[in-house]
């Protein structure tokens, strides 16, 4: 039951297979803590497909259990109808991936020269990208607003896409610097020696080997602005660029709330969503693995 | 560390195109921000410049501000103190489950789901029991009435009960922070400790614990702040209510800048919001540098 | 301030196109091909590209965004048959939620960039728009092919300033109670006429195990319409707000005081579902539409809801009743609808102005074959009974009839500062006693603060 005897699952390349085979009350326990674990995170995803089948009375008399009286795929319909849901998706996606791909980029670029480069201002840098992370939204709305209008690019997709960069690369530059800091520093030092460039060293030593965090950072960066409702409402105006969220929130009405539909809304917008990130998961895997292993 | 000396030009390629944008869409705004906290202005017409005024109000005047500050930092506390439970379950995952990036979505998904279906999900767990309440009606099947309350609406446990949501919600979010810094640990550290003899949890104190302090610092970070910004939750569980008994800061901006539109003193709540976390950063900053040269 | 901004997002704007540049013209392309895709692939929409006359968008924010509302389904009617009639001009719906719809168009009014259309409520909550010259005023449209004369008679008051009206609203409605037939009948209770009876009625039905009246307290709001009813009755008739702007009292006259004490009796009974204060509106009101409640306390538009709900048939409404003998029951909470208006700064002011004179010409057709024209502004021609209106809706169009006047919401009256505390005062004495007095001080301190 001592623990040491357990050891050594943790990285599976090098376990000797008798080893995971013992059984140990310690690793019960864990496993079943983490099963509960499990059931009251997943919980919601259940209760919100369940949900989504509901008439609105069912919602609101508020069981926590009960399935639905009967399948309301009108909900669904409700969802679907006029084609918003695919206009939405298309510009949720492609805002999303444009932003995700303009982060990952820019703040690699800005961590690795925080972390790695001999300079005096990296950490007045690193404090002021911090400012960045500490600002509430809702603060800046008004300021953005008159800064777009002026540049003349309220109601486009670019409105929406310069806030989520620059509101995600600060937490992303201070993730992947956290990171980039605990990497040895010998390897590049000798990558150096052997005349590489110091984008090449970034590029094909440092980038390799941060794919974790970079996945990190991707996750968080996707969670924040899949659904971003506040600046997507006040600077998109015009119905063929807005994302979904707007959905989700087109079923709330003055004295109103069609409960049912917003739940079939966000079940079609999570799907996609899910499933392209278990068709991925392997692969994800793979990188954190082989990242770990170039380390 | 640093260790690469390079030129001006490099370094300014580098770090260009995250700082203009930066400055441009974050800082400058902020900017904006702070001198809209020095104006009388209700957002729309015209403004009237009143020096620190609103700040005068603020500190010394306004019966919401103080204790929603006292609300903001102790839900910090509790976020912060989430992160050793989300390492835990991190360090359990990789050493006790053979695939575990499965789990770790898993975790996750309480944050992926909007803010709308989580608080529908938490109300119909909080309610009373007559409106089918699970918690409440789970305390009555055990015998513990006494213990049953309108968890939402009694201002002395209407925070709480928020609290413990923000934690449900994050631990998974955490969970993947600490998970990533843990798998990213070179295998062969381990490897070689196991031949010295340390393994479990006294390799995780000479190992495990050393090695993920800087992206321990990131979650604490990221937990501090993110509570500080609390805003959706609160929203959509009470509105800040009943009475002010949960709001928070940003709440208590949102509504004097939106609600009672007084944009100039909502500027204001929002320039202090940033002082708060700049010197609460720098004290973690300052904490973990510590840490991590006794540790290094 | 806005100058400063300007300089600096002009600096920005410079700063910004490099970083793009850098970017590798990433976003740029987007930009291209997102206008593009709207032209040419989007057949459900009405793109008109082929341009006969001057080519004109109107953009029509509004908070119709649920297409099974039937306020949407009348907008998008009315949108389509003038697109039909007019190819030249392009109806751009921005359909958003309510709060969020407010929070824009601040945010849009701070930077001069009101939408052609936008949707504002009355009296003091449009008045900081107008003061800063937001909006266009209508009175020549409203001339136009006799559109002022379908609106009822001094509705148009609660949106005009100094002689112009600046906004046209959608509907006008009163606050009734509404009751659960069968429930009073297994309480064994009757329609209260007096405060005192009411209050008995809740007794008796909370002592049956039935809730006596829901409220969607989180919404606060709620709250304060029902309070304002009570001080409508104390106070002996309408204008207790008026009077305190106009310094004749304050908020510690025993009228006020007198409500509030009302208002916590009500509670003290227990006549609120437990956790009151954490449903909002919607969830409040589908106690009373599950039939889980006796009483709702609303205005007259939530009819329609109730008409489609499970308790259709069972419910009457009936007059807030009187307090200590005081008040007249035939006046009402008045609460006129929240209203369109036109944009001062708008680039086709004469288009839209057409636009908006067509679409409230024909507005009350549309809602009376649409079944909601209960509480719709303006004069309806047509047989309510024999268009298929239901009895609860017929007996709520028969109190319309007795209005002898009445107040504003709290929140129309008073400046969003003193409002926002009022709110909060109210939704406090739904957890916690407090001495009237203590209120009364309350709401005068905010009063004199926020009117400096």
């Amino acid at each position: 039951m001592d623990t040491p005897s357990i050891v050594g699952v943790r990285n599976q390349k090098v376990i000797p297979e008798q080893k995971r085979k013992r059984f140990s009350l310690t690793k019960g326990i864990v496993i079943l803590f983490l099963s509960v674990l499990v059931i009251t995170q997943v919980y919601p995803l259940i209760w919100l497909v369940l949900y989504s089948f509901k008439t609105n009375e069912e919602i609101l008399s508020g069981s926590f259990f009960s399935l639905p009286h009967s399948p309301q795929w009108v909900n669904f319909s409700n969802a679907l109808a006029g084609g918003r849901y695919f206009r939405y998706l298309g510009n949720s996606f492609f805002v999303t991936s444009v932003t995700m791909i303009c982060v990952i980029i820019f703040s690699s670029l800005a961590a690795f020269a925080i972390s790695r480069f001999r300079w005096r201002y990296d950490q007045v840098l690193l404090l002021m990208f911090l400012v960045g992370m500490m600002i509430p939204m809702q603060a800046t709305l008004l300021p953005l607003m008159i800064i777009f209008k002026n540049m003349n690019i309220l109601n486009t997709h670019l409105s929406l896409i310069l806030p989520y960069i620059a509101f995600q690369t600060p937490i992303a530059v201070f993730i992947l610097h956290g990171f980039m800091k605990t990497i040895p520093a010998e390897i590049e030092e000798s990558a150096i020696m052997d005349g590489a460039s110091v984008f090449r060293v970034y590029w094909n030593i440092i980038l390799p080997v941060s794919i974790p965090p970079v996945v990190t950072v991707c996750i968080l960066t996707f969670i924040n602005i899949w659904n971003e409702y506040i600046l997507a409402a006040t600077f998109i105006s015009a119905e063929r660029l807005k994302t979904l969220p707007f959905g989700v929130n087109s079923f709330v009405s003055q004295y109103s709330v069609n409960y049912g539909a917003i739940g079939a809304f966000l079940v079609l917008g999570a799907l996609p969503v899910i499933v392209v990130y278990f068709l991925l998961a392997d692969k994800i895997t793979e990188g954190m693995v082989a990242g770990a292993v170039k380390g | 560390m640093n260790v690469l000396k390079v030129s001006r030009f490099t370094i300014v390629a580098f770090i260009l195109p995250c700082t203009l944008i930066y400055f441009g869409i974050v800082f400058v705004p902020i900017l904006v921000s702070l001198y809209s906290g020095l104006l009388e202005w209700n957002g729309i017409g015209q403004s009237s410049f009143v020096g620190l005024e609103n700040f005068r109000n603020l500190f010394f005047q306004d019966p919401v501000f103080w204790p929603s500050v006292r609300r903001t930092l102790m839900f910090a506390v509790f976020s912060m103190a989430e992160i050793p439970l989300a390492l835990m379950v991190a360090i359990f995952l990789r050493r006790y489950i053979r695939k575990p990036n499965f789990l770790v979505s898993s975790y996750f998904m309480p944050v992926i789901l909007s803010v709308v279906i989580i608080g529908q999900l938490w109300k119909t767990i909080y309610n009373p029991a007559a409106m089918g309440g699970m918690l409440n009606q789970i305390l009555e099947t055990v015998g513990l009435e006494s213990w049953t309350r309108s968890w939402l609406t009694e201002p002395k446990v209407a925070m709480f009960a928020l609290y413990f949501v923000a934690l449900w919600q994050y631990l998974g979010y955490h969970t993947l922070i600490q998970f990533t810094g843990i798998s990213n640990i070179p295998a062969e550290i381990y490897e070689a400790a196991r031949i010295d003899g340390a393994e479990g949890f006294k390799a995780d104190r000479y190992i495990t614990f050393p090695m993920i302090i800087p992206i321990f610092k990131i979650s604490i970070v990221l937990a501090f702040i993110g509570s500080l910004q609390a805003f959706d939750m609160v929203m959509v569980m009470t509105g800040g209510g009943p009475a002010h008994a949960t709001d928070v800061i940003s709440t208590h901006m949102y509504n004097m800048s939106f609600l009672s539109m007084k944009y100039g003193y909502g500027s204001s709540i929002a320039a202090v919001l940033v002082v708060v976390c700049l010197i609460a950063t720098v004290i973690i900053n300052f904490i973990f540098n510590k840490l991590e040269k006794r540790f290094s | 301030m806005v100058k400063t901004s300007k300089l600096l997002s002009l600096v920005l704007a410079t700063t910004l196109l490099l970083s793009l540049a850098a970017c590798g013209g990433n976003a740029k392309t987007k930009e291209n091909t997102g206008s593009a895709n709207s032209g040419s692939t989007n057949a459900t929409e009405k793109p008109a590209e082929k341009v006969e006359d001057k080519k004109v968008t109107i953009t029509f924010q509004n908070i119709y965004p649920d297409p099974t509302d039937p306020k949407n389904q009348i907008m998008k009617k009315l949108v389509d048959q003038y697109h039909t009639d007019h190819p030249n001009i392009t109806i751009e719906l921005d359909s958003l939620n309510t709060d969020q719809q407010k929070l824009k168009l601040k945010t849009q009014a701070a930077s001069k960039e009101v939408p052609d259309i936008t949707i504002v409520n009355p009296a003091a909550q449009m008045k900081p728009f107008v003061d800063a010259k937001l909006f266009a005023p209508l009175n020549d449209m409203l001339d136009q092919n006799g559109l002022k004369a379908t609106f009822q008679e001094g509705l148009l008051d609660f949106y005009s300033f100094d002689g112009n009206t600046y906004a046209l609203p959608d509907g006008n409605n009163i606050a009734v109670v509404y009751y659960n037939k069968e429930l009073f009948e297994q309480a064994g209770v009757k329609v209260p006429t007096t405060y005192e009876e009411m209050l008995e009625v809740v007794k008796t039905l909370k002592s049956k195990g039935i809730t006596p009246i829901s409220i969607g307290e989180k919404d606060s709001w709620t709250g304060s319409f029902l309070f304002m009813n009570m001080l409508l009755r104390t106070n002996g008739g309408p204008g207790f707000l008026q009077d305190v702007v106009d310094k004749k009292k304050t908020f510690e006259d025993p009228a006020f005081t007198e409500a509030v004490d009302a208002f916590q009796s009500l509670v003290a009974a227990g006549a609120f579902q437990e956790g009151a204060t954490s449903f909002d509106y919607n969830a409040g009101e589908n106690l009373f539409k599950t039939g889980k409640s006796a009483m709702y306390f609303m205005g007259t538009w939530a009819t329609g809801g109730i008409e489609t709900s499970s308790v259709n048939g069972k419910v009457g409404v009936f007059k807030f009743p009187t307090i200590n003998g005081k008040g007249d029951p035939n006046e009402f909470m008045l609460a006129p609808g929240s209203a369109f208006a036109i944009s001062a700064d708008s680039e086709h002011l004469q288009e839209t102005k057409d636009f908006l004179n067509y679409f409230m010409l024909n507005f009350p057709k549309e809602a009376f074959e649409a079944k909601g024209a209960v509480g719709v502004g303006q004069i309806v021609d047509g047989d309510f009974a024999a268009a298929g209106y239901s009895d609860m809706a017929m007996e709520v169009l028969g109190l319309f009839k007795e209005v002898k006047g009445g107040d504003l919401a709290f929140d129309n009256t008073m400046n969003p500062g003193t409002a926002q505390i009022h709110l909060n005062s109210i939704q406090n004495l739904f957890v916690q006693k407090i001495d009237s007095a203590e209120v009364g001080k309350e709401h005068q301190a905010a009063y004199e603060d926020n009117n400096k």
